[in-house]
């Protein structure tokens, strides 16, 4: 466990090099909450309602400055496992002594958490000037913080089983997009799973997604210590379930693997 | 002629190198086109509960949502390397182009072809088709006002990716700038406030992309194509103008590549 914490340790000092990047992504999700704040103000102003699904308008930007903060932080690591399984230098991995979907899933955590950092600093200033207040409590913002940990973690695993599929697939990209929009739509990021048609919404509350960006956010503007722990056991029991089908994964993988030497 | 000449076979040439990846094609395409729906899911779920935001009902955002990934999808499938022009300066790419007699902005543009970006055509046109009663006229100027939105994003592009001629490593500022153009371009213009609203018809024209297009679809008036027709032309002009300025600053990267 020390070395995966030493793996996780070095890509967020490496992540925290690159400040130029991180400044774009700021001002990326300055952009974004600033689109969201003047479309929810439209919203709100044509429905001549206070609340909308039980949101105001500042819980529901605030809302989504969290899910923003989580998805923005989320990781691309497919893209790397991709790359190493079609250029073979998947094979140089091979000789470090930790399992090298483990040591993916803790680099990608690595590179989230100065991300995520910079995410809610930059979501929580724009927010918080543009509403004039904070639409939530304390406890409901360390529910926030602590979900949004076993979010991250869920959604690395997430993304190394779609880098895996490279040993079967050519192009997974598409597999990472579709996810991505799973993330978008049921996933709640655009929209809080209240706002859903009854259906749909029980449907998306049993999906792994919801526990990635609906969850955390939601614990933050409605905090209710029953629904988070119901949300954290949600959380835990997907990131066991993905853990063992990275692992079936790897080692199905591991068969379909040539090494031709140095 | 001989830029036609150029464009077309590297269309041709491009095309025929991904369909030999058949399977990754089609999944890069497909894969595109089920992104696209899925964003149109958040407009469903809000016209659900709103019938309509500023003038705008459902139909018509996705009349917007069809504009630019049609305009998206041409810009770069023709002119695949319109939105990394940056990255291509500082790398010292444009050695390669320099040297040869073909004009090299529309050399260095058509270089490239994105194949996910096919998905976007075949997205914008059907979602168009689909958004509401459509003519064959209406459908011929679809694809004008989409032709005019790509023309936009790739002068854009280059105009942003020119920078680099100046500031050195630009790729993040102008990667920046294409996603607020393409970012804004899908949500009704008339949303936003009013000095926001300035800007998205001057310095970001993501105006000029989605709402304005999309606005004369649904309500046609021949003033307003002249101001899209005027405004695409005159950025398409600056983006020449401002890349071959730049160019008159560009040192050689020295850089070694084999091209196949």
């Amino acid at each position: 466990m020390t070395r995966y914490g030493f793996v996780l340790w070095t890509a967020a000092r490496q992540q925290w090099t690159y400040r130029a990047e991180m400044a774009m992504r700021a001002a990326q999700m300055a952009l974004f909450m600033g689109v969201f704040l003047a479309l929810w103000s439209t919203a709100f102003g044509v429905s001549g309602r206070a609340e909308l699904a039980g949101y105001s308008l500042p819980a529901m930007v605030w809302y989504l400055a969290m899910t923003e903060t989580v998805t923005l932080s989320t990781s691309r690591v497919f893209m790397e496992i991709g790359q190493a399984v079609r250029s073979g230098d998947l094979a140089y991995t091979l000789a470090r002594p930790m399992s090298y979907p483990f040591y993916q899933v803790a680099y990608s955590l690595g590179n989230s958490v100065p991300r995520f950092m910079m995410n809610l600093l930059t979501a929580s200033a724009v927010v918080g000037l543009g509403t004039g207040r904070v639409a939530g409590s304390l406890p409901g913002f360390a529910a926030f913080l602590g979900m949004a940990a076993l979010a991250l973690v869920l959604d690395a695993l997430i993304a190394v089983l779609i880098g895996l599929l490279a040993f079967w697939i050519e192009e997974i990209s598409p597999v990472f997009w579709i996810y991505q929009k799973l993330l978008f739509t049921v996933g709640g990021l655009f929209l809080p799973l209240e706002m859903f048609p009854a259906g749909l919404r029980r449907l998306a509350e049993w999906l792994p997604f919801q526990f990635i960006t609906y969850a955390p956010a939601r614990a933050f503007v409605a905090f209710a210590p029953g629904e988070v722990l119901r949300a954290a056991a949600g959380q835990a029991a997907y990131i066991g379930l993905t853990a063992a089908a990275v692992t079936l994964v790897w080692r199905l993988a591991q068969r379909r693997m040539v090494v031709h030497g140095g | 002629m001989k830029t036609a000449r150029l464009v077309w076979g590297y269309v041709r040439h491009n095309l025929m190198s991904a369909m030999a990846y058949r399977g990754a094609f089609l999944l890069q395409v497909f894969g595109m086109v089920l992104n696209d729906v899925m964003l149109l899911f958040f407009w469903w779920v809000l016209f659900n509960r709103l019938p309509t935001l500023q003038g705008w009902d459902l139909s018509g955002v996705m009349t917007i949502y069809g504009v630019v990934a049609f305009g998206f999808g041409l810009a770069n499938v023709v002119c695949g390397n319109s939105f990394r022009v940056a990255q291509a300066i500082t790398g010292g790419e444009l050695d390669y182009y320099l040297a040869l007699p073909a004009d090299p902005l529309v050399h260095l543009l058509v270089s490239r072809m994105s194949i996910s970006a096919w998905g976007d055509i075949l997205f914008g046109l059907v979602v168009f088709l689909i958004a509401g009663p459509v003519r064959w006229d209406g459908v011929l100027l679809f694809l004008l006002v989409g032709l005019l939105a790509g023309l936009i994003m790739v002068a854009f592009g280059t105009l942003v990716g020119s920078l680099a001629f100046w500031v050195g490593n630009a790729d993040n500022l102008a990667m920046q700038a294409i996603n607020a153009l393409i970012t804004f371009g899908l949500y009704p213009v008339e949303i936003f406030p009013g000095v926001v609203r300035v800007l998205l018809y001057t310095l970001i024209p993501a105006a000029f992309v989605g709402s304005m297009p999309a606005s004369l679809l649904s309500d046609f008036d021949w003033g307003r194509l002249a101001v899209l027709v005027a405004f695409t032309a005159g950025i398409v002009l600056a983006a020449r103008g401002v890349f071959a300025w730049g160019l008159r600053r560009y040192e050689s990267g020295n850089l070694v590549t084999v091209r196949g």
